[in-house]
């Protein structure tokens, strides 16, 4: 079961899987903007602070709990992921992509998902089909990661191979964490990350735009 | 609470707070509710201070506010400031009815610049949740631990800053607000539409003078002529 299981998350996290993440920036367009991201050390802190203290752990979580839920309890966690996103752009990251990834999971794979934001799809979506939970958290932050690395390449005067040590330089962080959130509950979602926030929001009004957040 | 007298057809109610402060173990809980067709502002009568905690025990501040039917509550507490070695676990639990009204600000400070306070070490926890209906719309969960200062100088977190806000406003003209409250949102500011008649901004400034300068206008936007006293000009 173990090399199946990685071939699906392999599948399900990859960029090639349709749920459009290469359209999603979870705000880095206006922070590059700004110009607080602007090299690859600048985009890596960003990155890193983004995984650790916003959106990855607090995915991260929804994901975990998604997972260990019974089917009567995934609504209330669902409900948790859409009240917690901070802007409209952010809401659509997370909905538009959980409703293509349970689309497309469900047509190949079969198991009943319904509209669930992403982290909570693909929690339950791991859940159903046996697979491990820590890895399952690791392979999506590690997409989320490497969705963001690219999305600075177009962005940054950064290069293909820049981006990927960035990428390479997250993996031991992306494995703590998913260490660590595959037993926590909602009570210990909580973000720092308010200029990323902030920048979400203000890319609403971004004059010319190569993503949908 | 304090109820300033006064002929108007909004009531003030204004929290004071008689220890002077939260610090480790303290353990606060407020209900309010405005009633069928009321309109109740609520206010504090001096900023909230976070001292340090003790014995390492949290501090625990839990205020559950409600809006019947018809209803209209502005939440507008001073800002909430935190003092070195602090410990907050701090709920804000918001119940409104489909047709009530609702406006909230909740600023925090890391810190006075001026006092030349800094917050190297604390722990933050604060939740808002707001339902409607008893449906959940809306949370947020802020958490900062260890090093805050450290935390808040990079560009992901505050960008160097020592204060922020967050407004919330649940009203049919949201949308028509969204323009104008951004024309006088700071470059580190951001408002956005979290549904046609959800609006949520979050602010940060380098220190509560700033902060100010930009809550003010903001709050006299959105709360009209009703606002208390503290947050007038």
């Amino acid at each position: 079961m173990s090399i199946e299981a990685d071939l699906i998350l392999a599948q399900w996290l990859s960029p090639a899987y349709p749920v459009g993440a290469f359209s999603y920036s979870h705000g880095l367009e206006q922070v590059v903007a700004d110009g607080a991201a602007r090299d690859a050390g600048s985009f890596s802190q960003w990155l890193s602070d983004i995984l650790e203290h916003g959106g990855g752990h607090s995915d991260a979580i929804l994901l975990a709990c998604a997972y260990r839920a019974e089917a009567d309890q995934v609504e209330e966690i669902d409900a948790t992921a859409r009240a917690l996103a901070p802007s409209s752009e952010r809401q659509l990251e997370t909905t538009q992509q959980g409703a293509a990834f349970a689309a497309t999971t469900e047509a190949v794979f079969g198991p009943e998902l319904g509209h669930l934001t992403y982290p909570v799809a693909l929690g339950r979506a791991a859940r159903l089909q046996g697979l491990p939970l820590e890895k399952t958290i690791a392979f999506y932050l590690h997409a989320f990661a490497s969705n963001l690395s690219s999305a600075a390449i177009r962005l940054v005067p950064l290069g293909q191979t820049e981006g990927q040590k960035v990428l390479h330089a997250l993996l031991p962080l992306c494995q703590s964490i998913a260490g660590s959130a595959q037993h926590m509950t909602l009570d210990d979602i909580g973000s720092s990350v308010f200029a990323a926030d902030i920048a979400s929001m203000r890319h609403e009004s971004l004059y010319s735009r190569l993503f949908r957040s | 609470m304090l109820f300033p007298r006064g002929p108007r057809e909004v009531v003030q109610a204004v929290m004071l707070n008689t220890s002077g402060g939260v610090t480790g173990g303290d353990h606060l809980e407020a209900q309010i509710t405005a009633g069928p067709g009321s309109a109740l502002t609520v206010t504090s009568q001096a900023a909230e201070r976070i001292y340090r905690s003790g014995d390492g025990r949290d501090g625990q501040v839990i205020n559950r506010i409600a809006a019947e039917t018809g209803a209209t509550l502005h939440w507008l507490p001073q800002e909430t400031i935190v003092f070195d070695g602090a410990r907050l676990d701090r709920r804000l639990d918001i119940d409104l009815t489909d047709d009530a009204h609702f406006l909230m600000v909740e600023p925090i400070l890391f810190g006075r610049l001026a006092m030349g306070e800094t917050v190297q070490q604390a722990h933050i926890r604060d939740h808002i949740t707001l339902r409607r209906g008893g449906k959940l719309i809306f949370a947020d969960r802020t958490r900062l631990t260890d090093d805050v200062q450290a935390l808040l100088d990079r560009a992901a977190t505050g960008g160097s800053a020592r204060a922020m806000a967050s407004v919330l406003m649940v009203r049919p003209d949201a949308e028509t607000m969204l323009p104008k409250l951004r024309a006088l949102l700071p470059e580190t500011g951001g408002a956005t539409l979290l549904a046609p008649d959800i609006l949520f901004a979050r602010i940060l400034a380098p220190d509560g003078h700033d902060l100010r300068t930009t809550l003010i206008p903001a709050l006299h936007l959105l709360g009209g002529a009703d606002l208390p006293r503290t947050w007038m000009l």
